[in-house]
């Protein structure tokens, strides 16, 4: 068992943390008070090849594995959570799913675009009728000649506002549930595409999410992504992969609390010292580290399932469950840590804070990675359980 | 000027547990509270003590328990209030409830005003004000919006009728009886909350009334209760009214029905 | 044991339930976005006598003591963290300093107006070295004949862009440390020298002020030392002890929203075929907190029993605002979940009720000083004398 990292990995990585702490952080702020997307950030970041980053060189990627992808979210999540969500519903979300599923024309049609960001991506699933239950969908896709003729309304689509590349999930057999569910590339520009209100949020405020309505939109044929009926499978899938970068900005986001916290009694002195004399805080500071401590574990070993080509859901979910609920509670820790000050908005541990809570929720509650888990291991038994 | 303000102690019809699957109402776990349109009938009665100095007397009749609505509204400012109360005025109907109501106010004496709320949410039968008007033997008036001036023997007032509002003057004394949302019942004062249990409360019984046990038989029977046909659950949804117009518009074209 | 309350009680929390439903909840939402106090509210609350919940009849209040007091913040709490910040500031520290350690004079003169709410409080203890140490405070106080010459910065204090009458906490004698070094004073907010410095722009609790008040040479009568001279520490002592007791109340009150509109969602909701209520984990979440909020009530109340019959309390005061709390941040935090996506968009109270929730972990004593109260008080009884 080796557990150090290849030479490229730990390039990729010092690449990443440098501009992440250069490009990104200092913005931070910003984007959470103005309620800014970075858009000047993917700009940079297009230049530096990360837009498309898992991509093949021939699309303007570097392919990067997946576990080379745990360690652009982990430090861009570290530097700004904004910004570190919008990098990978893009990348992760939506160019990984093109790059999975896709033909060598839809691949060779939206992948360079994609890397040089010139059109961004988003990734529509969710209804109001379907959160948790993603086989609830209700948005119809009709084939009329060599169209299919979407409607419906996704919410919770983010980079909706600012994206041009789709992936939009839809029944072309309604009856038939999760099995009649397919996928397609949505171009915003298509007729009967419309982007809705702004979601106005209490963290990820760099975040730009809204509901998409599609009325009788109207999709090439060519845009339908695999086969009819995969839908389901499609989407899975990519939740499987997203969910491990998921964890992985957990892990980013957490580490970037715990610096805030630590940092931070070393500095106060109340009683004669600084805080960081104190037991209580010694114990917060230990928790948050033994945690994230093993969740980085959790990540970096399902990214090496992953790479393997291994089966990797289970842990995937592990690391996402766990990652969301040990986020948000160091970032609580290491707020409490900064007294009154962790409630004042110049601090970045007040953002930090907001922009955890998020994580037990997107990308699937931590109530439905448990039930992935719990779902695998019984399996192991014969059981079948259903959510 | 005396200002006499029945009021009612109901079950608050927002606690009251309605179970269409076993045809069943829960009135018990309901809070006890003051009938909402007699609290707008009290509030007239205060303002016009606030302008005209009116001496606020406050009465109800039923159980014990209706002891607290009538502290209650001596706290929120009545100048005293009266309860009529025994076994058999605990169990009467609104015919029985006016008839001790009027008997107990011709008791008091002379008055120039009855203000009371135009229906009990709990019943809904609107019956007391007129009732008790007839049994006294003087005008009524009823839907009232407002009362804009009590003088000269005389009160003028604004009620509804159908569709429009009318000015009436009305000889004293006489009913009002208070339409719901004519105003924005106060609030009693802290303080006075915290003394309304300090005085000494008069109760009378059907006997001090004059009133016998057949005076006093209900005059309606309940026999049972229903439902009404159950309703499909709705769905909520936020958003701009151009977000909610696209999504009301998806959500028909679904179901197939434009 | 009798577990009611009083007859007058019970209609004080009616009075309480309904101001807070008819004046505050329409405008708890947007006193956040906007990040306004709601003086006007603030207003009406005092014409009903809500400034002055416990204090007697006599000075203005209501009479209503400590359990009264109790009632009125749970009730505001459910609605408006904010709205039960201002009143609690006011009522449980600020004023509550002047009726704990003021002489009949000042009583009639301060305590009277703040009462009636025709005056606001504010209790000036926090400066930027001085947080939980709050011993280290550096505000200084010097004799001037028959006055004191106050000079020195407060940080974060609750009420400070409103307040008419400060509570200030300052150093007599550098020499003496806590125990004879620190007077407390009354200081008008128009005496010359008085100035609010930044306004603070705080997570949540926007629709309060949290100010930084300046003290350049200002000129305070020695008639208006509260407490005895060199005996500041007990004062603040004393009223941060009530003030914990009210500020759990206030976070029972918050937790019960939080609960009940986690279970309305759950009941609501449906996916995967049902109501998100027949999910089990659902079920713990709501059976367990219901559990929690239970015991903070009784906690509570017990506690108020306790203070309106005279017995000690400190230890269970500091209880009350430690474990309400982490009840009330926790029941925010399932109701979010419960939630989902919805909890966390702003269009929804959710987000707002759990931006709100955390400071009370933090103000009017840490939850590591409350613990630390907590575990001296135990430990007394055992010999062993605990410091921070």
């Amino acid at each position: 068992m080796d557990f150090t990292l290849s030479e490229e990995h730990q390039m990729f990585r010092s690449m990443f943390r440098d501009f992440a702490q250069k490009e990104v952080a200092p913005l931070a702020q910003t984007t959470d008070h103005e309620e800014k997307p970075p858009l000047e950030i993917l700009k940079k970041m297009a230049e530096q090849g990360f837009l498309g980053a898992t991509f093949p060189e021939k699309y303007g990627g570097s392919e990067l594995d997946n576990l080379g992808y745990c360690f652009l979210m982990e430090e861009m999540a570290g530097a700004c959570m904004s910004t570190a969500l919008t990098l990978h519903v893009h990348l992760g979300l939506a160019g990984n799913t093109i790059l999975r599923e896709g033909t060598e024309a839809q691949k060779e049609k939206y992948l360079p675009d994609m890397a040089e960001g010139t059109k961004l991506g988003a990734f529509a699933l969710t209804e109001p009728e379907a959160g948790s239950d993603a086989a609830a969908i209700r948005t119809v896709a009709v084939k009329k000649g060599d169209e299919y003729i979407l409607t419906g309304n996704k919410l919770w689509v983010t980079n909706a506002g600012i994206a041009d590349i789709f992936i939009v999930f839809a029944k072309t057999d309604p009856q038939a549930g999760a099995r009649g569910i397919s996928a397609f590339i949505v171009e915003k520009s298509f007729p009967g595409f419309k982007v809705g209100r702004r979601e106005r949020l209490l963290g990820l405020r760099g975040v730009v999410c809204n509901p998409i309505y599609l009325e009788e939109c109207r999709v090439p044929a060519e845009n339908l992504l695999g086969q009819e009926g995969e839908g389901f499978k499609i989407a899975m899938r990519a939740l499987d992969y997203a969910r491990l970068g998921t964890a992985a900005m957990c892990l980013g986001l957490a580490e970037a609390a715990l610096r805030e916290g630590s940092r931070y009694a070393t500095e106060r002195s109340q009683f004669g010292g600084p805080i960081a004399l104190k037991q209580a805080i010694q114990n917060y500071v230990a928790e948050s580290a033994i945690k994230i401590e093993a969740l980085r574990h959790l990540v970096e070993y399902t990214a090496w399932l992953a790479d393997k080509g291994e089966r990797f859901t289970k842990e995937a979910a592990m690391a996402k469950a766990f990652g969301g609920e040990i986020v948000r509670w160091v970032a609580d820790r290491m707020l409490q840590v900064h007294g009154g000050y962790g409630y004042m908005r110049e601090y970045t541990i007040e953002r930090i804070y907001r922009d955890a809570r998020a994580l037990p929720i997107i990308e699937g509650t931590t109530e439905i990675q448990r039930f992935i888990v719990a779902s695998d291991i019984f399996s192991g038994y014969g059981l079948k359980i259903k959510p | 000027m005396r200002v006499i303000v029945p009021i009612k102690q109901i079950r608050d019809p927002r606690g009251v547990k309605a179970d269409p699957r076993r045809q069943q109402v829960t009135l018990e776990e309901a809070e006890l509270v003051i009938n909402p349109t007699d609290r707008n009938a009290l509030e007239e009665a205060l303002v016009l003590k606030d302008k005209l100095g009116a001496k606020v007397t406050v009465i109800s009749i039923g159980g014990p328990e209706v002891e607290d609505s009538i502290r209650e509204a001596w706290a929120c400012g009545a100048d005293e209030g009266i309860l009529l109360s025994d076994e058999l005025l605990a169990k009467a109907d609104f015919r029985g409830a006016a008839l001790a109501l009027a008997k107990a106010i011709q008791k008091l004496g002379d008055f120039d005003l009855i203000i009371a709320g135009a229906m009990a949410a709990d019943t809904c039968q609107g019956q007391l004000g007129p009732r008790l008007a007839a049994a006294l033997d003087i005008p009524c008036v009823n839907d009232v919006y407002r009362i804009l001036e009590v003088s000269g023997g005389k009160a003028r007032v604004i009620r509804g009728w159908d569709e429009k509002f009318l000015e009436v003057e009305v000889e004293l004394p006489a009913v009002l009886c208070i339409a719901p949302g004519a105003n924005v019942p106060r609030l009693p004062h802290g303080a006075r909350i915290m003394n309304s249990y300090q005085w000494e409360m008069p109760v009378w019984k059907a006997s001090d009334l004059g009133l016998s046990e057949e005076d006093l038989r209900p005059g309606v029977e309940e026999r049972g209760l229903s439902f009404p046909p159950e309703r499909v659950r709705g769905r909520v949804s936020r958003g701009s009214p151009e977000d909610l117009a696209r999504e009301l518009v998806s959500f028909l074209r679904e179901r197939h029905l434009i | 044991m009798d577990f009611s309350f009083s007859k007058e009680h019970q209609m004080l929390r009616r009075m309480a339930r309904e101001f807070a439903e008819r004046e505050v909840l329409p405008i708890a939402k947007a006193i956040d976005e906007e990040h306004r106090v709601p003086m006007d509210v603030v207003k009406k609350a005092a014409e009903l006598g809500l400034l002055g919940v416990p204090f007697p009849q006599k000075y203005g209040g209501m009479g209503a003591g400590e359990i009264g007091y109790c009632i009125v913040a749970e009730e505001l709490g459910k609605v408006s963290s904010s709205f039960a910040t201002i009143i609690g500031a006011h009522i449980g520290i600020g004023a509550m300093a002047i009726y704990l350690g003021g002489n009949e004079e000042q009583k009639k003169k301060y305590l009277t107006p703040l009462a009636r709410g025709e005056k606001i409080a504010a209790f000036a203890l926090t400066e930027a070295g001085a947080g939980s140490d709050a011993a280290a405070i550096k505000t200084r106080a010097v004799r001037d004949g028959n006055y004191f010459i106050l000079n020195g910065t407060k940080q974060f204090i609750t009420n400070g862009d409103i307040a008419d009458i400060i509570t200030v906490m300052a150093v007599t004698d550098p020499s003496l440390g806590p125990r004879g070094g620190i007077t407390a004073f009354i200081v008008e907010r128009e005496y010359p020298g008085v100035r609010i410095g930044k306004l603070e722009d705080k997570m949540g609790i926007r629709g309060s002020s949290t100010a930084e008040i300046i003290l350049e040479d200002v000129r305070v009568p020695k008639e208006n030392i509260l407490g005895p001279f060199g005996a500041g520490f007990i004062v603040f002592m004393q009223s941060l002890d009530m003030g914990r007791l009210t500020l759990g109340a206030a976070c029972l009150g918050g937790a019960q929203t939080a609960l009940r509109m986690a279970m309305e969602w759950a009941a609501m909701r449906e996916q995967f075929g049902e109501p998100i209520a027949h999910k089990q984990s659902i079920q713990w979440m709501i059976a367990e907190l219901a559990t929690e909020i239970e015991a903070l009530r009784s906690l509570v109340y017990r506690t108020a029993w306790l203070v309106d019959t005279r017995q000690p309390f400190t230890r269970y005061a500091a209880m009350c605002k430690m474990y309400g709390s982490e009840v009330a941040s926790k029941a925010v935090n399932i109701a979010l979940q419960i939630y989902g996506a919805m909890g966390y968009s702003r269009d929804f109270v959710v987000e707002l009720m759990y931006r709100d929730a955390k400071i009370a972990e933090i103000y009017e004593g840490t939850n590591e000083i409350q613990r630390i109260v907590i575990a001296e008080n135990l430990f007394r009884d055992f010999g062993v004398r605990i410091r921070p």
